[in-house]
């Protein structure tokens, strides 16, 4: 093993300095394993001596006053039972000492996070304390704390800038991602709510009734309906927005229009309206009792499908019915879609290669030939990565499904309705319900695992695909 | 020019025409609406039977359900204190990834790659659990912190826009003395106007625009603690859409106008700073 420290980055070069250091460090770095503040004190500077002490007492306070509540309890999630006994002492009902499971959940998960990190900061520290000896042995400069303070707004100023906004994700987004995981092999629903009931793991069997076992086989049933309109929904208003864009961003952008820039506007009013209220308002406009269906009727629409057996209501069930509504909600999704996908590719368009446009043209190429050689090939390159994202987004695309059929459509489908799904039924718009209507957290986090997983998998095949179809170099 | 031409464009003039008129067949229908006579949605006709302003001056009046001032207020608020959070945690990261090299930077970037993955009610409906554990659903707080904390995820944008401030000019300034704070401050942010504005605004949007996690975390409140979204939402339960549709119509007319246009001044922004940031490169 060699003295200096590797310059190495990722986990091996971390580990290995670890090792030199522990090996080849003096006595005061071999301290420093167990009081984190020896190797600083040693080279005088106490300071930073005092942060380390502080910061272990800290974890080690951490550890035995809070941890140790929860961390043992996390096998079992806990086992007494909230009851209220009759306390002779005061001659009122009281609440025992019993067990929260989804705090001892919830806990523990937090102290599993603070000891990764105070490992983390155990071995960076010995790591630290082992460059400062040899810095002091080679003789150079040893630096003050001042100084030490100084380079967290120079050399070391990503620190300072991103602890924050880590700390956010961390407790916001990474946290909560690992709990809804460990949910998810628990049996964490009404039947089971803390603090009056305690929840318990239960392995796989969540995942086993998603995939159809279980006692009755009902989720499984609306996992593959729901799944399988969740793709189709995706695939179709990706590619009918997608379109759209395209062709009225060419519209816009032609040389024969007037007024581009009012246009423009005036698509982008329909953005700019909150989605709560434009699409609220369409679930009024198509309605079974709507405006829509009152002019339908007027023009003999209503009478005419009737007579041909599409409906058989007196009215155009628009989004109440099985077929009309997933029809319908893509024809209203490419209302909200297009204008959008038409900035973006209008700015695409403006950033279009001008001098092979221009020998094109030369050329002889006519307009069309053009956009099949060039615009298209090109806007294919730049837009595919937003594509995929699109893609992904819309499988959670939770606004057009929740706002246009919330309280309008109701199932028929028995087993539908008893694995609380609808028909039209996203699967975030699924999550969501059994969350908020339902309290049926265990599904709700499986569902979400399997939404995850998806989005992924198909990010992953689909970014491999385009990688190796690189054409990178010849647009540039 | 032929006379051919001449009628071509304007055919081309009249299709666009027709697609924006049928585009904006929902908008004209919300504004014409709200300035119905009836409560009521009306059925059979297209533009209102009657015509009167009284809902916006109903709207503006609080009731048992209706409170649009006080939820204007409070989405107010906690848009500004999101956008200011957001706004910071956004120029922060994409900063510290873009002009600084760290041995984390490319690991911290993937993660953040991999995070996006996660469609972000996942997180908040672990979220919720926590906060509901916390007393804190139903509270303006815990609205905030949805929001804001994780923000800095979102940093993509703004990142490629300080990619394009040259190098060159970095590295004058550092060696003139001054350190990575100071290039931050003095150097590059007083050149990143048009990222900064499209920040601000696009956090500050955020807020508005939400329905799904303002449902979430307000859903069980009380009225007053709504924010124009959840409130909005309400008016059109089934029992009270028959009262409360025109004053709808008159609320989603008052919170589009001024969002509209902050967002088309975003978009203008936003070109901006991608057209600048093509020059400068």
């Amino acid at each position: 093993m060699e003295d200096h420290l590797s310059e190495k980055s990722g986990i091996s070069g971390f580990f290995s300095n670890f090792g030199t250091a522990v090996a080849k460090g003096d006595w005061a770095v071999k301290l420093t394993l167990l009081w984190w503040g020896a190797g600083y004190a040693r080279r005088k500077q106490f300071v930073k001596a005092l942060i380390m002490t502080a910061l272990e007492a800290g974890v080690i306070a951490f550890t035995f006053l809070f941890a140790m509540q929860y961390v043992p309890k996390f096998g079992t999630l806990g086992t007494v039972q909230a009851e209220q006994v009759f306390n002779m002492a005061t001659m009122k009902s009281e609440w025992n000492d019993y067990d929260n499971s989804f705090l001892i959940l919830l806990f523990s998960l937090f102290s599993f996070v603070v000891w990764a990190a105070a490992i983390v900061v155990w071995m960076r520290n010995v790591v630290n304390v082992y460059r400062l000896q040899l810095q002091a042995e080679a003789g150079r400069h040893v630096n003050s704390f001042p100084e030490d303070l100084r380079t967290y707004l120079d050399e070391k100023f990503h620190v300072t800038l991103l602890s924050l906004p880590v700390l956010g994700v961390v407790v916001f987004t990474i946290i909560p991602i690992l709990l809804l995981i460990l949910v998810a092999f628990t049996n964490y629903d009404q039947q089971h709510m803390p603090p009056t009931n305690l929840f318990s793991w239960v392995g796989l069997n969540n995942f086993i009734s998603l995939f159809g076992g279980g006692v009755t086989a009902n989720f499984g049933y609306a996992f593959a309906r729901v799944l399988g309109w969740t793709l189709v929904w995706a695939l179709f208003s990706t590619l009918t927005t997608y379109i759209g864009g395209i062709f009225m961003s060419l519209l816009l952008n032609s040389k024969m229009v007037k007024w581009p820039k009012l246009w423009r506007t005036l698509f982008m009013v329909t953005i700019a309206v909150p989605q709560f209220v434009s699409l609220l308002l369409m679930r009024n406009f198509f309605s079974n009792g709507g405006i829509m269906n009152t002019i339908c009727a007027d023009i003999g629409l209503t009478g005419f499908l009737r007579d041909i057996g599409l409906i058989s209501t007196s009215y155009i069930p628009f989004l109440s019915a099985n077929g009309w509504a997933h029809v319908m909600i893509i024809l209203i999704n490419i209302w909200i879609g297009v204008p959008y996908q038409m900035l973006i590719a209008t700015g695409v368009l403006m950033n279009l290669p001008g001098d092979q446009l221009e020998s094109a043209r030369i050329d002889g190429a006519n307009p069309y030939q053009t956009f099949r050689h060039i615009t298209m090939p090109y806007m294919l390159f730049v837009t595919g990565p937003a594509l995929v994202t699109d893609f992904v987004k819309n499988i959670n695309n939770f606004n057009v499904i929740y706002l246009l059929t919330q309280d309008v459509f109701t199932t028929t489908n028995q087993a539908m309705a008893n694995a609380q799904a609808r028909e039209v039924d996203l699967l975030t718009t699924w999550l969501f319900t059994l969350t908020q209507d339902y309290y049926n957290y265990k599904m709700a986090s499986v569902i979400g695992i399997m939404i995850f997983v998806i989005c992924a998998v198909f990010t992953l095949i689909a970014f491999n695909f385009m990688i190796r179809g690189d054409k990178e170099e010849g647009y540039q | 020019m032929s006379s051919k031409k001449v009628v071509r464009k304007v055919l081309f003039n009249l299709l666009i025409a027709f697609l924006a008129l049928f585009w904006l067949i929902p908008i004209v229908w919300l504004v014409c609406t709200s300035f119905s006579a009836d409560s009521g949605m009306n059925t059979s006709t297209f533009l209102p039977r009657a015509w009167s302003a009284v809902h916006y001056a109903k709207l503006l009046q609080s009731d048992t359900v209706n409170q649009f001032g006080t939820w204007f207020l409070n989405t107010f608020k906690i848009a500004c204190i999101t956008c200011l959070v957001s706004t910071f945690f956004v120029l922060m990261v994409a900063y510290a990834t873009s002009v600084m090299r760290f041995k984390m930077r490319k690991p911290l970037m993937n993660i953040a790659v991999i995070l996006n993955l996660f469609p972000g009610m996942l997180a908040m409906i672990a979220v919720y659990f926590t906060l509901k554990t916390f007393n804190l659903t139903n509270s303006h707080i815990g609205l905030i912190l949805v929001y804001s904390a994780s923000s800095g995820l979102g940093y993509l944008i703004a990142k490629g826009f300080f990619d394009t401030v040259p190098r060159s000019l970095c590295e004058a300034a550092r060696l003139d003395g001054c350190n990575e704070a100071l290039i931050f401050l003095n150097v590059v942010l007083p050149m990143s106007k048009p990222i900064i504005v499209y920040t601000v605004i696009s956090s500050f949007l955020t807020p508005w625009m939400d329905f799904v996690y303002s449902k979430m975390i307000l859903n069980a409140g009380i009225s007053e603690n709504y924010t124009v979204a959840v409130g909005l939402y309400r008016m059109l339960d089934r029992s009270l859409i028959n009262t409360y549709f025109t004053q709808f119509c008159c609320g989603g007319v008052l919170v589009s106008i001024p969002i509209s246009i902050l967002y088309i001044i975003m978009q203008k922004f936003y070109v901006e700073g991608i057209t600048n940031g093509a020059v400068k490169g």
